[in-house]
């Protein structure tokens, strides 16, 4: 499914970065769009795979970003990224076959766990599973791959490290529920697609922190979740030579002092009991606890220098994964903000790439969150949300849609999950619709009011279907344009770091 | 789509440790593991020195926590700095109360409430539980945000009514989407 043919693109994009080579005014990668494509065409071997993603940052969270902090002419770093694609998300039904098969039977909105699975594992399978087919075989991940291989690894994410998206490169369990500290059957089983209770010895009933620390499969772990270890946990890590920094055993979480301090081959640090804090919080709030935990970009920092002393390389993945804990929550002005701090760690590894040459830099998201969309000003509606408006046109019936609603219909209370904040829509701290000052507002304008210029609004309080953007930076980085399922990312990475071929 | 499984399923067969059902083979573009890498044994599937849970252990603390008759004690969990408690009570020999969660907005994907209950000197009798799982595969989100206030009732086993003169209360689950 994926187009263009990848030889012609990357035909296109070397004579591209050809002519605008000797150009004056690309060298600033944030100024233009595509600044980087003068070195994009640079046939370096590839060496490394930093591999960031968004959870739910869909193309309109990239684009409400870029305009909130630098205007409607501004770029976020991961717009610099000369290779643009888009990705395909949907997940199956448990118990589905892969696409092609006769039993295959997709579910177009994924969670995080089937869409982690998808690039990690390179499998379809059902919402809620990590590191399992759709019938709930176990499948290997590139991180194992990469691991058995020799190559250095990495997780970092905002999330608790038990969190699906870290979860599924390197755990395989039924359910994404099952984290741990303690196994629950509820959460762990998934008797109707397996017959039966596993015992629970079985590693697809074992929550994900025992087997994080206890499976070695990253050698740099850095994030958030220190409730789910224990003081056994601890123990298994050091047994395996990782610096733990902080304690699982007295639940002392890590600080960004501790993260400074090490530079041991073997790291696992987790900076909060549960997800790491928003850095709108932290921001305002710098003498806080919160606010010692690294910001992602530090994370992203810290790991890029443990694991680049490898001689074989390394695959680092990062998460920035606040971006749609707050989509759900339909609260833009802190969604916002963890998209530029996720941009400033795609920053991070888009130098590095620069610097070492061998390094390819993909940045995309699982799954868009909350159906975000940036509206004129004063349109807000939340159709399906609240009361769908009108829509025939007296004026132009070639605007008119089938079925007629000449006047303002009502809510279907079938199809629709209502609106998220609809009684205080007139509230400016609410969201529906939400305002903010860009760089583009004159002096004065604040946040909120009806005279800010980004108007933004929300059509659920879950995932979308929606594809997600790919941007990547690099040799290898032509693989990514075009349009490709989140499988293939499994096939690019492990091309890429030669663990497939 | 160009990917697919790569190289194999481990199939786990219950009491018999690791059996492999190899269903290697490669897709429509060939893509498939290099000999650096084994599909076999790159995935950990087994953990030596883990011991397995046993569905009946008791979360840590209701052992021992011994309450005074005609209380609720709080037993400490880990994640007690995620949720707050309201109208905890024991009553009618059914301890209830209700759990809203204050970390994250989003679904509620696993609660587990753990009750023990006491005789009037303190000695635990049994224990009992609520569940709360949201099954993905069929769920259906509510109107409006995710509600994560989350009502529990705990029944004394009926047996055990007339001896029971406390309880305790533990929350060892709670995972939010």
């Amino acid at each position: 499914m994926r187009m263009p043919a990848r030889g012609t693109t990357a035909l296109l994009t070397l004579a591209l970065a050809a002519s605008l080579a000797g150009t004056a005014g690309i060298a600033g990668a944030e100024s233009s769009r595509h600044g980087d494509q003068a070195d994009h065409g640079k046939n370096g071997k590839i060496k490394n795979v930093i591999y960031l993603l968004g959870d739910g940052m869909g193309r309109t969270h990239v684009t409400a970003a870029r305009t909130r902090y630098y205007g409607a002419d501004g770029h976020l770093v991961m717009e610099s990224l000369p290779a643009v694609g888009q990705v395909s998300t949907y997940a199956v039904q448990q118990g589905s076959g892969q696409p092609g098969s006769s039993d295959f039977a997709p579910n177009y909105v994924t969670d995080s766990a089937s869409a982690a699975t998808a690039w990690s594992s390179g499998v379809k399978t059902y919402n809620a599973a990590l590191g399992v087919d759709a019938k709930g075989n176990v499948v290997p991940t590139l991180m194992e791959y990469a691991k058995q291989a020799g190559l250095r690894t990495g997780n970092v994410s905002t999330a608790e490290i038990t969190d699906a998206t870290p979860a599924g490169q390197m755990s395989h369990v039924l359910l994404r529920g099952c984290q741990g500290p303690t196994y629950s059957a509820s959460a762990c089983q998934n008797p109707t697609l397996t017959g039966g209770a596993l015992p629970t010895s079985d590693v697809r009933v074992t929550p994900v922190a025992d087997q994080i620390a206890r499976n070695g499969t990253a050698d740099v772990i850095l994030g958030g979740g220190l409730s789910r270890f224990d003081a056994a946990d601890e123990s298994a890590l050091e047994a395996q030579g990782y610096d733990v920094l902080g304690s699982p055993a007295t639940q002392t979480v890590a600080t960004k002092t501790d993260l400074a301090g090490t530079s041991a081959p073997k790291v696992f640090g987790l900076f909060n009991k549960g997800n790491l804090t928003i850095e709108k919080y932290k921001r305002e709030n710098p003498s806080s606890v919160q606010a010692q935990e690294p910001t992602v970009a530090d994370m992203t920092a810290k790991a890029i220098s443990l694991l680049s002393s490898g001689k074989k390389g390394f695959y680092l993945q990062v998460e920035g994964a606040l971006i749609d804990k707050r989509s759900h929550a339909n609260d833009a002005a802190q969604t916002l903000e963890e998209i530029k701090a996720f941009d400033e760690a795609v920053r991070v590894a888009r130098d590095f790439a620069r610097r070492d040459g061998h390094t390819l830099v993909i940045v995309t998201a699982d799954h868009e969150c909350a159906g975000f969309n940036i509206i004129e000003k004063g349109t807000f509606t939340n159709a399906e949300a609240t009361t769908p408006p009108a829509n025939t046109d007296g004026g132009n019936t070639a605007n008119n849609s089938t079925p007629s609603r000449p006047s303002g219909g009502a809510k279907d209370p079938v199809r629709s999950t209502g609106p998220v904040n609809g009684s205080g829509a007139g509230d400016p701290k609410n969201f529906a619709p939400a305002t903010f000052r860009t760089a583009d507002d004159p002096a004065g304008v604040v946040d909120g009011s009806p005279d800010a210029s980004l108007w933004l609004t929300y059509l659920s309080g879950n995932h979308t279907g929606a594809d997600v953007p790919v941007f990547a930076y690099g040799p290898g980085s032509d693989e990514l344009e075009g349009s490709i399922d989140n499988t293939d990312l499994f096939d690019i990475v492990g091309g890429a770091l030669g663990l497939t071929d | 789509m160009r990917s697919i499984l790569l190289a194999l399923a481990l199939a786990l067969v219950a009491g018999a440790g690791v059996a492999c059902s190899d269903r290697s083979g490669t897709d429509d573009s060939g893509t498939r593991p290099v000999a650096a890498v084994d599909p076999l044994t790159a995935a950990k599937t087994s953990f030596p020195g883990l011991e397995p849970a046993r569905p009946g252990d008791l979360p840590l603390g209701l052992d021992t926590a011994s309450p005074a008759p005609g209380t609720v004690a709080v037993v400490p969990g880990p994640f007690d700095d995620r949720f707050v408690l309201r109208g905890v009570r024991l009553a009618d020999g059914v301890v209830s109360g209700r759990l809203t969660v204050t970390s994250d907005v989003s679904d509620l994907l696993e609660l587990e409430v753990v009750a023990g209950f006491y005789d009037a000197d303190g000695r635990l009798l049994t224990t009992a539980k609520a569940v709360h799982h949201l099954d993905e595969a069929v769920a259906s989100h509510e109107e409006g945000p995710p509600d994560e206030t989350a009502p529990f009732r705990i029944a004394v086993p009926r047996r055990l009514l007339d001896r029971v003169a406390s309880a305790a209360i533990t929350v060892p689950v709670l995972v939010n989407e």
